[in-house]
């Protein structure tokens, strides 16, 4: 009699062992369904599922399908070992019922698994609804979250670049050819133009001739720069579009600054020049 | 700071040279015949590499910590100076000129001066800041 029971005993502990192991083989996808508390048999949300799907995988295999067809396949050998009659369907595993936790239904006899699953469709239409939202805004967390860890790991890729290279940004040659203008044009403007008008009339219609010329140099791409600031724009939604156009118009408001730096530069240094030259001749 | 880091250097040299020879070493013997000279050697070789990779994963960490803190100390000093400057010439111009020549921005170049035609001293720090900054970037 002991010695039955002991067979008995571990076939039902090998029963277990096995149910266990294919339930951790099974498609991890539906176990993190599961702990969602998202159901199999809502096509509603299939499409929703689908859409989602780049985003949603942090460590799954983006080949995975989650197409109803292929989990039903995967579930059936675990259905058919606790038994034929019990709800085929691919929403009615145990999980669904409560803990997310596929060990903790080993303790459950058959009967109690098959009275989960025969109750499960009664209150899932109504379940649904309420559990739509909090998955959506799961799922988008954690898209939000594979962005983030995607641009960390940019930033990580741009620094370390920026610590191999030497260069990292070279004069191009409408830049040298702004800077020679601008100092050119000081020069000129100490000697001949300042006792007539201001000295920024000359400059403004200077930086007219250089957007008009622009197009005339050869166009040198220029790599956009992932920085935090980017990424916290990215993050908090805004546009990759509206950042970029942003950045080009802070660039060029950046070159017209820097021109004017050096206008003003040489123009001071020009007049100093000239009072001591001329207090010297004097 | 320099000597501690040329005798890094000095050290990983050192233990490249020696993986070095032992790798010949290796390349000499045969693994059918002296198989368990060669697998000690081998295991000698993977113990070095990665004692050597421990050693400049640190070297760089430590050398990455020295430029961030001067980068840091070089930054307080030129804010230092900036502020001591603008501190104690704030009510002299660096230079005057006819105000018509910089209108309409007489009053932002002359700040805080207040000398009309003046070029105050804070324009003068960011103008002069940007060029040097330009030419910097030029030079290298």
């Amino acid at each position: 009699m002991e010695a039955g029971d002991e067979a008995s005993g571990r076939s039902a502990a090998q029963r277990r062992a096995e149910s266990r192991r294919r339930r951790l083989l099974q498609n991890s996808e539906q176990r993190m369904n599961r702990i969602v508390g998202f159901g199999k048999g809502d096509a509603d949300s299939s499409e929703d599922r689908h859409t989602m799907e780049p985003r949603f995988h942090l460590d799954l295999d983006p080949n995975d399908a989650w197409t109803p067809p292929v989990s039903s396949k995967r579930l059936s050998p675990y259905i058919s070992e606790t038994g034929g009659s019990k709800n085929t369907t691919p929403s009615s595993t145990p999980e669904r019922r409560g803990s997310p936790l596929p060990d903790s239904r080993e303790d459950l006899g058959e009967d109690d698994l098959s009275r989960g699953v025969r109750q499960r469709p009664r209150g899932e239409l109504s379940s649904d609804e309420h559990s739509r939202s909090p998955r959506r805004g799961l799922q988008k967390y954690l898209s939000r979250f594979d962005d983030a860890m995607k641009l960390r790991g940019q930033l990580a890729n741009e620094k370390a670049a920026q610590d191999s290279s030497s260069d990292p940004e070279e004069l191009d040659p409408f830049r040298l050819f702004r800077l020679t203008g601008s100092v050119l044009l000081a020069v000129f403007v100490r000697i001949f133009v300042c006792q007539y008008l201001s000295i920024f009339a000359p400059f403004l219609t200077l930086e007219l001739a250089y957007m008009g010329l622009y197009k005339y140099f050869p166009k040198v791409e220029k790599k956009s720069k992932t920085t935090v600031l980017t990424a916290a724009l990215l993050l908090s939604g805004i546009p990759a579009e509206v950042i970029n156009h942003s950045m080009d118009t802070y660039r060029k408001m950046g070159d017209v600054f820097a021109d004017l730096c050096v206008y003003f530069f040489t123009f001071i240094m020009c007049h100093e020049l000239i009072l001591l030259f001329g207090s010297e001749s004097s | 700071m320099l000597k501690v880091l040329q005798k890094d250097a000095e050290q990983e040299m050192e233990m490249r040279t020696e993986i070095q020879n032992m790798r010949l070493e290796l390349s000499t013997i045969s693994m059918m015949d002296e198989f368990a000279r060669y697998a000690r050697l081998e295991r000698k070789i993977n113990k070095m590499t990665d004692k050597l990779k421990t050693h400049v994963k640190s070297r760089a960490a430590q050398q990455a910590k020295i430029k961030w803190i001067v980068n840091i100390i070089f930054y307080i000093l030129q804010a230092a100076l900036m502020v001591s400057l603008i501190w104690k010439y704030y009510a002299d111009p660096v230079t005057v000129v006819p105000s018509k020549w910089i209108s309409p921005l007489e009053r932002l170049v002359a700040f805080p001066s207040g000398v009309a035609g003046g070029v105050g001293i804070t324009c003068w720090l960011v103008v002069c800041n940007k060029v040097v900054a330009i030419g910097l970037h030029a030079v290298s």
